[in-house]
């Protein structure tokens, strides 16, 4: 059964508190308070309340003077007025001041209650659904805005280079000139391409839902090591692989594939070429419906100034490769959806080690 | 007007390629390094000997790189000594067309002008004339 619906009611007498909560315990999560200090100390505690009942006429205030002065401190919970009088002042009052959702006439009827706390639910649920969805909206609003700056930079900024070089090469006889820039031409292209893909990866880790399937570390490694290997040879590093796994793992495999691409990728590219023994080390473990992935390497590591930026969107810490500032944004947002954690450890010089827990789902 | 050289801070190496042919078909006797690491640059005019004359150099920066961007590297630049910066013109050479970007760092009092990507041949041309011009006055 999903939670109870927790629900404040604040009168100064006893006997009022004792009728409410017998006769509504069952159905809902009731806590009572007999005075202003207990309820504040109330909402305090119980951050999750979402329905305040509260008598109008107590020793220390109104009921609707207790709302006013609660409005900016508790602005969530949804507030219902018990009253014996009807004065049509104390009704503008409520109203005006205290943001009062509804009325309760004394003494209460359950049938009134009842439907007072599905309404009041209701609207709750509508209010914090809004909420939720602002966020959504302001969180949308902000990457598009990094786009929109993005674009000039990582999409004209190539193009720009090129037509640059077209100029150029109107200038240049010498053939080996040429092909210096032909090469270079291509690498901005390159540049651009890979930018657009990881813009489409994105895009598809922000919208759709999880297709999970079994997952076999073995086989999904050994899909991904054609690549890595040809990119080990020429570039001289050691690619070793250790996975261990005698469960059923159940994960989506897109994600999974984009992780382990961007992690792997990283790894190779940002390899200390100075070096002579470089290595990238793979460790999967699966246990207990966990994968804990270690992707390690021995690179020029990562200051430690840049380490709690590495996961923005756009956020490039080096110079020295061709990056879009997508790769490790979109780890992160592909973890969130399987439910993952990332962590990084790095030493300049000396390598960094990306450590990965994903959860079966 | 004797020495021009110049200087070419960006993370693209076409664009740095680019700049410097275009320089070099302008002028043959024009000197031209090209760096992708804006802190290199800081860092070897921090450690330049004063005494030392260096010609009057054309700084063609770009603004969006990583490790240093344009901005932090005209923050840095304007803290260093006069006599350092005395010989250094800075220009920004970018393709952004971000207008608050744009009016931020042309405010600061050491950039003296800003050339948008693609470089041509015409813009260097006018480029140096307006630093001989200058130079004249």
């Amino acid at each position: 059964m999903a939670d109870k619906i927790k629900i404040l009611y604040i009168d100064d007498e006893p006997d009022n508190l004792v009728g409410f909560k017998a006769s509504l315990r069952l159905d809902y999560h009731i806590l009572t308070a007999v005075n202003i200090p207990q309820a504040l100390s109330c909402l305090e505690n119980h951050p999750d309340i979402k329905i305040i009942f509260c008598d109008q006429r107590m020793p220390e205030k109104t009921g609707v003077e207790f709302f006013e002065d609660i409005r900016i401190s508790h602005p969530l919970p949804v507030r219902i007025l018990l009253t014996a009088y009807t004065d049509v002042e104390s009704i503008i009052n409520a109203i005006n001041k205290g943001n009062i959702f509804r009325y309760v006439r004394k003494p209460w009827a359950e049938a009134d209650v009842i439907s007072a706390i599905d309404e009041a639910d209701k609207f709750y649920k509508a209010n914090s659904m809004l909420a939720v969805k602002n966020e959504e909206l302001q969180k949308a609003y902000n990457e598009l805005n990094k786009f929109a700056y993005s674009v000039s930079h990582d999409i004209r900024g190539p193009l720009s280079g090129i037509l640059g070089a077209i100029n150029v090469a109107r200038e240049i006889d010498d053939v080996e000139e040429m092909k210096e820039m032909l090469f270079l031409m291509e690498k901005s292209l390159k540049k651009l391409d890979t930018y657009i893909l990881s813009m489409h990866d994105y895009y598809s880790l922000q919208r759709g839902e999880l297709k999970v399937t079994e997952v076999d570390f073995n086989k999904l490694i050994d899909e991904l090591k054609d690549i890595y290997i040809v990119l080990a040879r020429t570039n001289n590093v050691a690619f070793n692989i250790n996975i261990k796994q005698d469960e059923v793992f159940r994960s989506d495999m897109i994600p999974l594939i984009l992780i382990f691409n961007n992690l792997l990728s990283n790894a190779f590219k940002y390899q200390d070429k100075t070096r002579t023994d470089k290595s990238v080390d793979v460790d999967i473990t699966v246990e207990r419906s966990t994968a804990t992935i270690y992707i390690k390497d021995t690179g020029i590591g990562i200051l430690g100034s840049h380490i709690g930026e590495i996961f923005n969107l756009f956020y490039r810490a080096n110079s020295q490769e061709v990056g879009s500032g997508f790769g490790l944004y979109n780890v992160k947002s592909a973890l969130l959806k399987l439910n993952g954690q990332i962590e990084v450890n790095s030493v300049m010089h000396q390598g960094t080690t990306f450590k990965v827990v994903i959860p079966s789902i | 007007m004797e020495k021009l050289s110049f200087i070419i801070i960006d993370d693209s190496e076409l664009d740095c390629f680019i700049a410097r042919k275009f320089i070099e078909h302008t002028n043959r006797n024009l000197t031209v390094s090209t760096y992708q690491n804006a802190r290199l640059v800081i860092e070897q005019m921090r450690k330049s000997d004063l005494k030392r004359e260096i010609p009057l150099t054309i700084i063609l920066l770009d603004l969006r790189m990583p490790v240093m961007n344009g901005f932090q590297f005209v923050d840095d630049f304007e803290k260093l000594p006069i006599d350092i910066k005395k010989n250094y013109l800075i220009y920004i050479l970018s393709s952004t067309r971000n207008t608050n970007d744009i009016k931020r760092i042309l405010t600061c009092a050491t950039v003296h002008g800003m050339i948008e990507k693609p470089l041509t041949r015409e813009k260097i041309i006018k480029l140096i004339a307006d630093i001989k011009d200058g130079a004249g006055n």
